[in-house]
């Protein structure tokens, strides 16, 4: 790491610190009630107390499987058909308007229709999730295929080359950096549906403990499980931005 | 004498089956004809080069004879045979090499795609990658993306991927028009060798009239709206060309002057 690179990310974590200090302060001077706002003292002593106990662990991996879930099925799909439509004109040309009506529908609003057809069951989340997720996914990948160089076809048909070959070796590298960030949009909304979902329906997972934990007032537990979500989606980007920069390397270059 | 004696090898070697053949072409697309009625053959191991302005339809003549394109009227054989789809005995070499390049792939990655498109077993493939990279002067730029290397190196290394099909012909789309003068003279000897040494025929399509006269052994000049033949020229100077000697031979002044002329008449 360069220098300046070094100093900006300090400057970054100076910034963090900062805010923590600001909160730390806010709550020794009581300026909200420590019933409503612990200190990060104490929110960093019930995440200590929640991981010990084991509770706050599996809770943890509960919303990550759903994130998890709901965000590789949202991938499978939305790439899949993302392909489809985006490969052919004729498709784009019928099923896009579709798409644009379907895309700003907020995924809030089929959340009843799912429960309604699944009801408060795993399932229901998981379509809740991937429905929401989809979108970022399929639009990124039908974009995506639909920009690939017109001369690299011409090069595939000069070396007569398979249909999944051409798909698989032209089409899906040259759409990877578009499907790449749609999948990290994704990634957010996966995670806020699985919050979501989990407060609505009671699924065992962060939602869940944070729903529960205000409603008994315990705030010190509602906020290390809003921390851990934070970590939770801090984490995942951050992992995704290593894949991206393995899998497109060659981008670099230019 | 020499001359003579070349006269009538062109002569011998006009007799023998066409290659490539041009049956009253005709394209029209949208409505606007590209290319109308174009007779033209093409022997096998000939050169031939096609110049004229732009907007004649050379290049639609040669995505023609790659099968890109097929013919609304007439027809245009390969070896007795519709082109009606590319084949991959025919390789096409085009002028835009960053964009006919893949450009995650290495440059061994590129070559590779030809090779896996052959259904060369993957154990081959490096031995064979290896050879055609030095064929084309760049052994040591195996692992190296296209994005890394100069327009130069790029056109050399699509030519080693269309090598890599192992064509009996060889389709070249204006290939060193955007390359500079020192490069552009370099390739165009490469090809000259890599060709010959082959046998490979060449259609090689350009706007550059004095390249089209050192590398062809026939230069054909098109007219512009619709495409068709306006002049044919045989080129009879020794090979192996040279680029200072055959420069200035005079028969490659007097073709040049004669090509030069007709061009210019066509841009009336």
């Amino acid at each position: 790491m360069s220098a300046t690179a070094m100093i900006w990310r300090m400057a970054s974590f100076a910034v963090a610190a900062g805010f923590v200090g600001l909160w730390q302060l806010i709550a020794n001077l009581k300026l909200v009630s420590p019933v409503f706002l612990p200190g990060p003292d104490r929110a960093w002593t019930a995440l200590v107390r929640g991981f010990a106990s084991g509770d706050l662990a599996s809770k943890l991996v509960g919303t990550l499987e759903h994130m998890a879930y709901g965000w590789l099925a949202a991938s499978i799909a939305g790439i899949a058909l993302g392909a489809l439509i985006g490969s052919s004109r004729l498709m784009r040309t019928y099923i896009a308007p579709s798409l644009e009506f379907l895309r700003p529908l907020p995924v809030s609003a089929i959340i009843p229709v799912a429960i309604a057809l699944f009801g408060l069951t795993e399932g229901m989340a998981l379509f809740v999730i991937a429905f929401g997720a989809i979108w970022p996914i399929m639009l990124a990948t039908i974009h995506g295929f639909a920009a690939v160089e017109p001369r690299l076809y011409e090069v595939a048909r000069a070396l007569q080359m398979s249909r999944p070959a051409v798909v698989f070796k032209i089409a899906l590298p040259s759409a990877l950096p578009d499907i790449l960030a749609g999948m990290r949009l994704s990634l957010t909304v996966a995670l806020i549906l699985s919050v979501v979902c989990e407060v609505l329906a009671g699924l065992d997972g962060l939602g869940h403990w944070v729903l529960l934990s205000a409603r008994a007032f315990r705030s010190a537990d509602l906020f290390a499980g809003v921390i851990l979500l934070g970590a939770m989606g801090y984490v995942t980007s951050v992992a995704m931005s290593l894949a991206e920069r393995r899998l497109l390397a060659w981008q670099s270059m230019r | 004498m020499i001359l003579l004696a070349r006269l009538d090898d062109a002569k011998a070697a006009r007799q023998q089956k066409p290659l490539i053949s041009f049956n009253g072409a005709t394209l029209r697309l949208g409505g606007k004809t590209i290319i109308e009625n174009l007779d033209l053959t093409v022997r096998p191991g000939e050169f031939l080069c096609i110049v004229g302005a732009s907007g004649c339809g050379k290049t639609t003549a040669l995505r023609l004879a790659a099968g890109l394109y097929r013919p609304t009227g007439g027809a245009v054989t390969f070896d007795g045979q519709a082109m009606l789809e590319p084949r991959r005995e025919v390789a096409i070499v085009f002028q835009d090499y960053g964009k006919a390049l893949l450009p995650w792939r290495t440059a061994a990655g590129n070559i590779s795609l030809a090779l896996e498109a052959s259904r060369i077993p993957a154990r081959e493939r490096p031995g064979r990658i290896a050879e055609l990279l030095r064929k084309v002067g760049l052994p040591a730029h195996a692992e190296k993306y296209p994005a890394e290397m100069s327009g130069g190196m790029q056109q050399r290394l699509q030519i080693a991927r269309c090598l890599a099909q192992e064509p009996t012909t060889l389709l070249m789309d204006e290939p060193f028009g955007a390359l500079d003068a020192m490069t552009r003279q370099g390739l165009q000897d490469e090809v000259l060798s890599l060709t010959a040494a082959t046998n490979t025929t060449v259609i090689f399509v350009t706007h550059d009239l004095d390249e089209a006269i050192y590398l062809g052994d026939r230069v054909v000049g098109l007219l512009p709206h619709p495409g068709r033949i306006g002049i044919e020229l045989d080129v009879n100077l020794s090979r192996p060309r040279d680029q200072l000697a055959t420069r200035e031979h005079p028969e490659f002044l007097r073709l040049r002057r004669q090509l030069f002329d007709f061009i210019k008449a066509t841009e009336h």
